[in-house]
């Protein structure tokens, strides 16, 4: 069965830390440069997690993900440089289209948020293990159901798209046309996702009375099979993160001060 | 009103909400396979508010993006993730108050759950990017507003108008559809006022 994650166990020191660490890098990769508002803090983020995905040889992973939201970042150049409320002064023309000097600082301000935020984004998601993070959470005292739930999203997605296949499959033997125009394809969504809901839907009555079975709702003290200490590297890093946040809001107030 | 937000928290309602992000998930990927120009991401979200209640249906909504945004990496979800969560809770006390019965309030219900979604999701756009929303039909509606000089908000409050409650309205008439179709034993595990009958 494929497995839906991102996650590439390269033994490298990135995927040794601790998964609250590199959560910890995320909230301060998004939260500093915000706090800030000045544009070379968002691109000393993002540079700083392309380095940290080259040195763990992810970032050719990560590519597709930030590849992914450039339409995005292309149409809100366009319409910000060309239509922005507050447009005054022309910064250069291509063409018939005339781009403003508001718009355009006010599109880059957007696209370096939304880089940063994908950058820094794919270093937790490429190295940790959404198994490993559900542990550490159910460790810290989150609910077990809700650690159920999230681990078995990852059963359950590729279980489902098989079925999916499937169905695909017998209903095109039995001359279903998935291909054409709008209206052939929107008459085909129906007869293609209803039989896969509704066996998924029936299945968890079985799967409902297996786990009550095996004892899920007991109220004993679960035990865990891997034991994950903080390294000193974490502890560190982890103090680095909250000194880097504390600065960014002790200027954030001064700024706010007259 | 106790009895809108009552829930009945087992094993049953546990394994409801990851099947339900598995629809969602499907949704999504049979309408990007049909190039359907709608998201359809909701089904499932939809589904789990009916059958389990609007908790159900806001954890269903709030955990989808959740798992998305963190874990597969499209995590520009996550910041959806409040909108996922209206839908699922407005559909689930629409449906509490009986209208998933009939075929035309489902519509309505419909126009509810696409409404709570453009009015969570406006905000967020205009902070995030700008007003815009990424379905090419919607930002050529809102590229038309801010060429009219018309306010941000206001271009970017159309632009999730035009493409959200379409695609809640399809949504609920599938959901609809396949509520009809199943089974009691399976809709009685869900009833939180459902009252256990002794014989002995």
């Amino acid at each position: 069965m494929k497995s839906i994650t991102l996650y590439v166990d390269n033994h490298t020191y990135l995927t040794g830390l601790h998964p609250y660490t590199k959560l910890f890098y995320v909230l301060t990769a998004i939260a500093v440069p915000l706090l800030c508002g000045r544009l070379w803090v968002f691109g000393a983020f993002i540079a700083a997690s392309i380095l940290m995905l080259i040195s763990a040889k992810l970032l050719r992973k990560a590519v597709p993900l930030i590849i992914f939201s450039f339409t995005i970042l292309i149409t809100i150049f366009l319409i910000h440089g060309l239509f922005y409320t507050r447009n005054e002064n022309p910064l250069f023309r291509i063409g018939p289209l005339l781009f403003y000097q508001e718009g355009v600082l006010y599109a880059v301000r957007i696209g370096l948020n939304i880089l940063n935020m994908l950058l820094s984004f794919a270093t937790f998601v490429l190295s940790t293990k959404p198994s490993d993070l559900v542990e550490e959470l159910e460790k810290s005292g989150f609910s077990k159901r809700f650690g159920y739930i999230i681990n078995s999203v990852f059963q359950i997605i590729p279980q489902m798209t098989g079925t999916m296949n499937t169905i695909m499959d017998a209903q095109r033997s039995r001359g279903m046309n998935t291909e054409g125009n709008l209206i052939v394809r929107a008459k085909a969504f129906i007869p293609l996702i209803s039989p896969v809901i509704m066996s998924s839907l029936i299945n968890t009555r079985e799967r409902a009375v297996a786990l009550e079975v095996r004892g899920f709702d007991s109220k004993e003290k679960k035990t865990f099979l891997y034991d994950r200490p903080k390294k000193k590297a974490d502890i560190t890093l982890i103090l680095f993160f909250a000194l880097l946040i504390i600065i960014a809001t002790v200027w954030r107030i001064t700024l706010w001060l007259p | 009103m106790k009895k809108i937000f009552s829930t009945k928290w087992n094993a049953a309602t546990v394994v409801l909400i990851p099947v339900c992000i598995g629809i969602n998930f499907l949704g999504k990927l049979f309408a990007s396979t049909l190039k359907l120009p709608l998201w359809l991401d909701s089904i499932g979200t939809c589904i789990g508010a009916i059958l389990g209640g609007p908790i159900i249906g806001g954890l269903c909504g709030a955990i989808n993006n959740l798992v998305y945004g963190l874990i597969i990496g499209d995590n520009i979800t996550i910041i959806y993730l409040f909108t996922s969560l209206g839908i699922g809770v407005a559909t689930g006390i629409m449906a509490r108050l009986g209208f998933m019965k009939t075929f035309l309030k489902s519509l309505l219900t419909a126009c509810v759950a696409g409404l709570v979604a453009v009015v969570i999701s406006t905000p967020l756009n205009v902070i995030f990017w700008g007003g815009t929303t990424g379905n090419v039909w919607g930002d050529a509606l809102f590229a038309y507003t801010q060429a009219n000089n018309m306010p941000v908000f206001l271009g970017s409050f159309l632009d999730e108008v035009v493409v959200d409650v379409p695609d809640k309205l399809i949504t609920l008439i599938i959901v609809y559809l396949i509520c009809l179709a199943l089974p009691k034993k399976l809709t009685s595990l869900y009833e939180a006022d459902a009252e256990i009958e002794r014989l002995d």
